[in-house]
């Protein structure tokens, strides 16, 4: 697990601070969408070696959403974003 | 049935009446402090923190984008409302945070390597400069951390966690026979 988060509002903090919420790469369908297409989004997740994008709470710090990308053999960091930025900028 | 409420430092019952012998290192204790918690409305966050940085008498810590504690000591917390409301009108949600949060003072040559013990941030002085403030955990408790002065800190915790924050304090602060008062201004 990687052990120092960079939070773009603290600085470089302690995992410790942090709940993990998981995949960041969800988009929710639509209401209208399918059953299979919402047991999708609500149940079904990878669990990748590698790569990946989760949403991290910085609880005991700022309180903030955020987006971090991260290696989950290797550990390292990629990039730590804050959530809500991050949305807009998807056009969310 | 009318009831009245007496306001009581949840430390109350820990510590000594009279001020013992004062070490080196010291945990002071404000007894009362008018605290107030700001959030800036959607897209006032730079104004707010302008009106803030130049509202003077008060302290300012941060808490999170566009969050503050405001602390005074001069100001009754109706005060301290009143002010902030009148500066910040319009472009801020202001809550009384007064019986809500414990302020601690720490103080002395050591406090570094005590705060060491239960906070994994970076505090050297070159880092974490004077003025700088910021919620950090500390052993379990998130408190909000500001270094008010070369080797001076206070931390601010909600209330229900003062008792076990003081408790950790005491531990961590045991090897430099750290030493804990109300503060004597009050
Ligand atoms: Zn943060």
């Amino acid at each position: 697990m990687a052990s120092l988060i960079h939070c773009p509002h603290c600085g470089v903090r302690p995992k410790e601070e942090f709940s993990i919420r998981g995949d960041a790469s969800l988009v929710r369908p639509d209401p209208e969408a399918s059953d299979e297409a919402w047991n999708d989004y609500v149940h079904i997740r990878s669990n990748p070696r590698g790569r990946y994008r989760e949403h991290w709470q910085h609880a005991a710090g700022c309180r903030r959403w955020l987006v971090v990308e991260r290696d989950t053999f290797t550990h390292e960091v990629f990039s730590v974003a804050d959530a809500a930025s991050a949305a807009r900028e998807a056009g969310r | 049935m009318t009831r009245t409420y007496i306001s009581r430092h949840p430390l109350e019952d820990l510590l000594p009446l009279e001020p013992g012998i004062r070490a080196v290192d010291h945990l002071d204790i404000p007894r009362a402090m008018a605290i107030a918690a700001v959030m800036a409305m959607d897209g006032e966050e730079a104004a707010v923190a302008a009106g803030l940085a130049a509202s003077g008498d008060v302290q300012v810590r941060f808490t999170g984008p566009g969050e503050w504690l405001i602390l005074s000591q001069s100001e009754t917390p109706e005060e301290l409302h009143r002010n902030l409301s009148l500066l910040l009108a319009e472009t801020a949600y202001i809550v009384d945070q007064s019986d809500g949060r414990i302020v601690f003072r720490l103080s002395g040559p050591n406090v570094r390597r005590i705060l060491a013990k239960g906070i994994a941030s970076d505090l050297h002085p070159a880092v974490f400069e004077i003025g700088t403030s910021s919620n950090v955990l500390c052993g379990h408790i998130s408190v909000n951390l500001a270094r008010t002065g070369e080797n001076e800190f206070e931390l601010i915790v909600m209330r229900s966690f003062a008792v076990a924050l003081f408790n950790d304090l005491r531990v961590m602060g045991r090897e430099f026979d750290l030493s804990a008062d109300f503060s004597a201004q009050g």
